[in-house]
């Protein structure tokens, strides 16, 4: 869970790509298409990070008191049960990071699990954004590659001829 | 000629070896930035909650009931040593990174003369 500034290093040129040679262009084009493999990964945990959180929210809507004395199975491992009762309704323990653990009231609950679901999304939004600028820089160098290869092709024929 | 090729290679080798020296460390300081991340986090929510709420801390399997006064402390200690941490690893990648790059001259000098001398070679013959 990482935050992403949307605003990248402060001292970047501005190159004009159609100076660059093709090798160069090249690199910069592979450059790029790891940056947007990079936000793709991201975006991926971060989907999944969403999607745990949204199941907690809600899972606490099921959450009520009357859920009081009921049985449940509690996991000791992942694939072991033992038979438990709830004996409290009213808070829930929740993992914050780093090895905190806070307890909550159902509502501060579910609050957290709003909160942490909209922080996420705005990180998601903020990187789908970055990740557009990315690509369309690819196009542009993609398409100065393609330009470059025709004219050097044009050269090479006139030359011959 | 074998001289040459002898430097050439010792030179890329460094190269390669500044390269991966970099890689380690650029890679610790993205794991530095998350955890820095995430000790920024847990502080806000920390912050959020009541002054009588009930933390606990997870050493191992168990959850220890602890402090919250205690827990803001050493969340911000943990910042602050990050962002230490951080700034060292910053400052390494910065000399790395120029260490790579003299390499990068060096070795583009050595090829540059490789070929010139490559060129020479075949007049001769």
């Amino acid at each position: 869970m990482s935050l992403i500034s949307s605003n990248e290093a402060p001292n970047m040129q501005q190159i004009d790509l159609t100076s660059l040679n093709i090798q160069q262009l090249t690199t910069l084009k592979q450059q790029i298409d790891q940056e947007l493999n990079l936000f793709q990964n991201s975006l991926h945990h971060l989907k999944s990070a969403q999607g745990k959180f949204n199941v907690s929210g809600e899972c606490l809507e099921k959450f009520t008191p009357e859920c009081e004395g009921k049985s449940i199975l509690v996991p000791l491992t992942g694939s072991m049960y033992v038979p438990g009762k709830i004996a409290d309704t009213k808070n829930v323990i929740i993992d914050i990071g780093t090895r905190y653990y806070a307890q909550k009231d159902v509502n501060d609950a579910k609050d957290y699990f709003k909160r942490k679901v909209v922080f996420v999304t705005e990180q998601m939004e903020k990187i789908q954004m970055l990740g557009l600028e990315k690509s369309k820089i690819r196009d542009a160098i993609c398409e100065v590659i393609e330009m470059k290869i025709q004219q050097q092709s044009q050269q090479a024929a006139t030359v011959k001829s | 000629m074998e001289e040459f090729q002898r430097k050439l290679q010792s030179e890329v080798e460094n190269f390669k070896l500044a390269q991966k020296e970099l890689e380690k460390v650029v890679n610790s300081r993205q794991q530095l930035d998350g955890q820095l991340n995430e000790n920024e986090i847990v502080k806000k929510e920390l912050d959020l909650l009541k002054a009588e709420a009930l933390v606990y801390k997870s050493i191992g399997p168990v959850l220890i009931k602890t402090d919250l006064v205690e827990a803001k402390q050493n969340v911000s200690k943990r910042i602050e040593f990050i962002s230490k941490e951080l700034k060292r690893v910053d400052d390494q990648i910065n000399t790395l990174e120029k260490k790579q790059d003299t390499h990068n001259e060096n070795l583009q000098r050595l090829q540059q003369q490789f070929q010139q001398a490559q060129v020479k070679a075949a007049m001769k013959s």
